[in-house]
């Protein structure tokens, strides 16, 4: 890497937060009526383009990419259990979480298991997916600002953190809401165009990069060919799948993602925006491999050779590179860089917001200082994010991995923990406190164990990878809260009629 | 379905909510949609692979005998492309669905 300022992303980035802030306060009054009383089809695209604002984070910008560059067909297993994961949570749980009318995953717990150790206890779960999920984040960051500055990646983080604590910081005082949809907007373009423009320099059709690209690997040595196109070279069958089902499990039992169904004035909008919210994250992943797929064709016809430790570095800002290597036009690379940053930015400011909430009112005030005041408590929060911020910055200055790994183990947390509870919660009368309890403590047993006890433990490590343990996990979490609930006396029946009349009728 | 005149002690079996044994009326009709639409999607997404793991161990013989789409292996496309699309047309069909049931239960009552 060259290191040397470039400016031209830099002014660009300055331009858009600015912008991005000014914009904010512009629409502030407009944002705050939400959405109105009725909504048309054309509102179900709105939702739907909230939904995927929502999700798209560093790791689908900037994440996916790379693991295709590094592993071809085994990066589906990502963009599958990313999107399939949808159809669980539609399917299974969105309208009845929804009936339910708890908004965060500690409210629900609390009041499906009427209990508040078991509302602390996915509290806790649920700051410590938002902590690993924004390791994911700050890594990206990191990346690309040590990229765009010419500085080392310890520094770039650093200067990161500022960077989105400031924004966040600007926009809390200002209270701008952004606005979802043209957010959705920004990212995609920035994200197709310049892969459009890719493609064209490379001389493969243009209009739809998402499918010349699978001629680009054709087009590669007969043997890399084959390598990246073959499903098993860089990842079992069984690794394929598990880890394809815990990203799933995993997606329906993120609280981020839970959230969503609520934004939404009533059940059916929320259920046809997953439609739409599907088809606007799926135009992110039919593009996404198609820049690992290109990078891997420059690579070969300019006779380029990298030796897998340099491959492995620049895996993750693969989508930057690309561009950069074929020679586009450096607005165009400084828009890539911009867009995974916002991205970045965008989830992890979602995220401290949320963790800081749930610190400062499930856990201090629900457990330490019941009589604590609102402002008492927003000082709490204020403090409870600078902590949070920190504690990210220090595990993100040694990565444990790729992004699409780090934000997996957040998956597979929620999969072993969440996803049981809210599942058995919805669709068995039975399930009570104790069942939650014991299941939450397995699962965060199950997730952690391969990740500290697996070199010591190498089979642990090949039956539950650490980003992939909810094949195993899930089931076993789901057998433990159920035998437990069996054991141990039943739920109230006041909440079993609450089941029955409110949740589970039409 | 809660009685009108709910005011005799509800059964056991009243409040009876279990996926594998779903109350009669709305619950039961929800569930058959739920399966349905669950096995869809299982046995496309695992489907593939699993059926790849079982015939094609060798990467460049793989190469040579399976078919092609646009251009790539069609398992290839098949995982890369067209399960996103068959995501979304499941949750349609499943909306589709869910929205005909809710409506004639809501008529019903």
């Amino acid at each position: 890497m060259e290191h040397s300022l470039k400016l031209t992303p830099f002014f660009l980035l300055g331009c858009v937060l600015i912008i991005s802030l000014l914009v904010g306060l512009l629409t502030r009054r407009h944002d705050q009526g939400g959405y109105g009383v009725q909504v048309h089809s054309i509102g179900h695209a709105k939702i739907g383009a909230a939904i995927a604002s929502n999700w798209m984070s560093a790791a689908s910008f900037l994440g996916i990419a790379g693991v295709f560059f590094l592993n071809g067909y085994f990066a589906f297993a990502y963009i599958l259990g990313w999107t399939g994961g949808y159809v669980l949570l539609l399917v299974l749980m969105g309208s009845q979480i929804r009936r339910f009318g708890k908004y965060t995953a500690p409210d629900f717990v609390e009041a499906r298991y009427n209990s508040s150790v078991a509302r602390v206890c996915s509290a806790v779960i649920a700051i410590i997916i938002s902590l690993i999920y924004c390791v994911a984040q700050y890594k990206g960051i990191g990346l690309v600002f040590a990229w765009m500055f010419g500085i080392d990646y310890t520094q770039a983080l650093f200067l990161g953190t500022v960077v989105t604590l400031l924004f966040l910081m600007t926009a809390g005082a200002l209270k701008v809401s952004r606005n979802q949809q043209m957010h959705y907007l920004i990212l995609i373009l920035s994200f197709v165009i310049p892969l459009m423009v890719i493609a064209k320099k490379l001389g493969y059709n243009w209009l739809f990069p998402q499918f010349s690209y699978g001629s680009a690997l054709r087009d590669l040595p007969a043997d890399i060919s084959s390598t990246y196109l073959f499903p098993w070279t860089f990842g079992t069958p069984y690794e394929w799948i598990a880890l394809c089902f815990t990203l799933m499990v995993g997606t329906a039992g993120l609280p981020h993602v839970l959230s969503r169904f609520y934004t939404v004035p009533n059940n059916r909008d929320a259920r046809w925006g997953v439609v739409w919210g599907l088809f606007f994250i799926g135009l992110l992943y039919w593009s996404a491999p198609a820049f690992g797929a290109f990078a891997r064709s420059w690579l070969a016809t300019s006779g380029t050779e990298l030796d897998p430790a340099t491959a492995q570095a620049l895996a993750d800002i693969i989508v930057i590179k690309t561009a950069e290597w074929v020679g586009l036009n450096e607005i165009l690379v400084s828009v890539l860089a911009i867009g995974g940053i916002l991205a970045a930015i965008s989830t992890i400011t979602g995220l401290l917001v949320t963790g800081a909430g749930a610190i400062s009112y499930d856990i201090y005030y629900r457990l330490i200082n019941p009589r604590a005041n609102e402002r008492h408590l927003l000082l709490v929060a204020k403090g409870a994010l600078l902590v949070l911020a920190l504690l990210v910055l220090v595990i993100a200055v040694n990565p444990p991995g790729m992004i699409a790994q780090i934000t997996a183990v957040a998956f597979a947390l929620a999969g072993n923990t969440l996803f049981p509870v809210f599942l058995l919660g919805i669709w068995w009368d039975r399930t009570n406190k104790y069942g939650a309890i014991a299941g939450m403590l397995v699962g965060t047993v199950i997730t952690f164990a391969p990740i500290l006890f697996g070199h010591l433990l190498p089979t642990l490590r090949a039956i539950l990878p650490p980003t992939s343990s909810a094949l195993i996990g899930a089931p076993v979490v789901i057998l433990t809260m159920i035998v437990v609930s069996r054991l141990t006396p039943p739920p109230p029946e006041s909440l079993r009629r609450f089941l029955v009349e409110k949740v589970h009728s039409p | 379905m809660p009685q009108p005149d709910g005011q005799a002690q509800p059964s056991r079996e009243e409040l009876r909510i279990n996926f594998f044994r779903p109350r009669a009326g709305f619950m039961r009709k929800e569930v058959r949609i739920i399966w349905f639409t669950l096995a869809a999607w299982a046995i496309m997404t695992f489907g593939m692979p699993i059926h790849m793991a079982l015939t094609h161990s060798d990467p460049v013989r793989t190469m040579t005998e399976v078919p092609y789409v646009f251009g790539i292996p069609a398992y290839f496309w098949f995982s890369g492309q067209f399960l996103i699309l068959w995501f979304i047309f499941l949750c349609f069909v499943f909306n589709v669905l869910i929205d005909w049931l809710t409506s004639s239960y809501r008529r019903r009552r």
